[in-house]
């Protein structure tokens, strides 16, 4: 396919993911979650899905990346792969950049390279609160990639929409300081 | 799914445990035979050391002349974005020709800091500089100090205002922490030690953690690294905060295969305290986090967006995200901090890297 740790990334291909994950997202939004969408593709295929499962799991870390980690691990066993040359060779796809959380957990499965669309203001770990992929952390994993800003308008709106309503699993406390400022 | 033995539960009973306490300590708790400290972890605005920045002064050469130069100067060059510094300073000094010296106002920085004759500072008469002396150039400290540290820094200086932080105060001078909360830590702490002693075992990294209701004392969950299985990111935090979902019908994970990984089902936890509106807690809102080692980025993350209220490690990591290589805990853009304390059991803790793997 291609040479070993280098991603070969084709425009109209990176377009026709993207237009999936947007589409994904826009289905987290419809169904009242927050409207992040993602994919894991290798060798041109999709080999994980993931948007926000945090309310159906009470667990605050399932962010769509984090489940899209655990379905290409899950991938790795049925087709008797190696988890380590699998991750190492796919991209992630996402409509919104990754959280500090999710950028550390790319950083240790290794990922190479991440599409994504809008910057994440709140939580961004790709440099808008901190910088996780970055080369010159002597963190766990690797640094990884970045390629933003496909779709972006899109993403933004979404998230703007989706921080209009009310999220009825949140706690009822705390007011917000600070409103989302783009 | 195995559920906590009751008999593991520690039960936080202050009343039985603590002495009557007079009012007034007047001496140091005595040092109990612990082994261990608990030690904050302050956020980067607390442990940075003082910035200065340049300002105009002037010597005050007629003290019957202070009070009405530090009205006319603060009205013409109020230091509204620095209230933390006082106006005036005294200067002690014997061999002074003068008592007190006055900042007149900052010295821009981005222009060349040639020194202003005070006619420049203020043309046009609009003061009456009898009794000022002629202006010279000092660094005064640019932030409010937030730590007796900082505050001993920065005034000498020049003088600043100080409100202290009783909570920071005490918890730096080891006595935040009563002796029956001690135990209680050390206990927990104790806890998550078993559980990383049992996971290793298993093959899995020796790091053990533990969710606490500080309320009720109830331990909600003990989990242990289970990354050698099948997942790297099934680290203890990540392990712990899944298994609270799990006691709160939640979950996104199996612990079949790890017997040591506990919850508590929400049944058991009578009398919530409940953090949401239909009277269930809202995932780690109000929980205290024990955990043996500092955690990573993607953990110290996964606790702010589970809205821990405290975390608790025995020992540093290379690669921690609580105090090592940031301060997750208390970063200023991220929408909740919570308090770190290291330190608990730190021997013991930093033993379990010892621990050789078991295959």
């Amino acid at each position: 396919m291609e040479a070993p740790g280098r991603q070969v990334v084709i425009a109209e291909e990176t377009e026709a993911w993207m237009e999936r994950a947007v589409n994904m997202a826009k289905k987290a939004l419809e169904n009242g979650e927050v409207p992040v969408g993602c994919l894991m593709v290798y060798n041109r295929e999709v080999i994980g899905k993931g948007k926000n499962e945090v309310n159906k799991t009470k667990n605050a870390t399932r962010h769509a990346e984090m489940v899209a980690i655990d379905q290409v691990i899950d991938w790795c066993h049925q087709h008797k792969k190696d988890p380590e040359e699998v991750f190492g060779h796919s991209v992630l796809y996402v409509t919104v950049e990754p959280c500090i959380m999710c950028a550390a957990a790319l950083r240790i499965m290794k990922i190479p390279l991440v599409v994504y669309g809008c910057q994440n203001e709140r939580f961004g770990g790709c440099g808008s609160v901190l910088d996780i992929s970055s080369p010159i952390l002597t963190d766990t994993g690797e640094p990884f990639q970045c390629m933003a800003g496909y779709r972006s308008e899109e993403a933004v709106e979404m998230l703007k929409t989706f921080y209009r309503q009310e999220n009825p699993n949140a706690p009822k406390s705390k007011v917000r300081k600070k409103e989302c400022v783009k | 799914m195995a559920t906590l033995p009751t008999s593991r539960v520690c039960v936080w009973d202050a009343s039985t445990l603590m002495e009557p306490h007079c009012k007034r300590r007047k001496t140091e708790e005595p040092k109990d035979a612990c082994p261990w400290q608990v030690v904050p972890v302050l956020s980067e605005r607390e442990l940075q050391s003082v910035t200065l920045m340049p300002v105009y002064a002037a010597p005050v050469l007629d003290k019957k002349q202070a009070s009405r130069l530090v009205k006319e100067v603060s009205a013409l060059y109020p230091l509204g974005d620095y209230p933390h510094l006082k106006r005036v300073r005294s200067c002690g000094s014997v061999n002074s020709s003068h008592p007190l010296e006055i900042i007149l106002c900052l010295a821009g920085g981005k222009d060349k800091q040639s020194l202003q004759t005070a006619l420049e500072l203020f043309p046009d008469h609009q003061l009456d500089l009898s009794g000022l002396g002629e202006p010279f150039l000092t660094q005064v400290p640019v932030n409010p100090p937030l730590t007796r540290l900082q505050y001993e820094e920065a005034a000498s200086h020049w003088p600043v205002t100080f409100h202290e932080n009783k909570r920071i105060s005490q918890a730096l001078s080891g006595c935040l922490f009563t002796a029956a909360e001690k135990t209680s830590m050390q206990s927990h702490m104790e806890l998550a030690i078993q559980a990383a002693q049992n996971g290793a075992r298993q093959g899995m990294k020796p790091v053990g953690a533990v969710v606490v209701d500080p309320t009720t004392g109830r331990v909600l969950a003990v989990g242990h690294d289970c990354r050698n299985g099948v997942n790297p990111l099934l680290h203890a935090a990540m392990v712990c905060i899944d298994l609270v979902a799990c006691g709160q019908g939640g979950g996104a994970y199996d612990y079949q295969d790890y017997p040591s990984c506990t919850f508590l089902p929400l049944a058991d936890s009578s009398n919530q305290t409940s953090s949401c509106a239909d009277g269930l807690p809202y995932i780690c809102t109000g929980y205290d986090m024990y955990l043996t080692r500092e955690p990573c980025t993607m953990c110290a993350m996964a606790l702010v967006h589970s809205r821990i209220e405290r975390v608790f490690y025995g020992a540093p990591s290379p690669h921690g995200a609580l105090a090592t290589n940031y301060h997750i805990h208390s970063c200023k853009d991220l929408n909740h901090h919570y308090v770190v304390y290291r330190g608990i059991l730190e021997d013991q803790c930093r033993n379990l890297s010892q621990i050789s793997v078991l295959k």
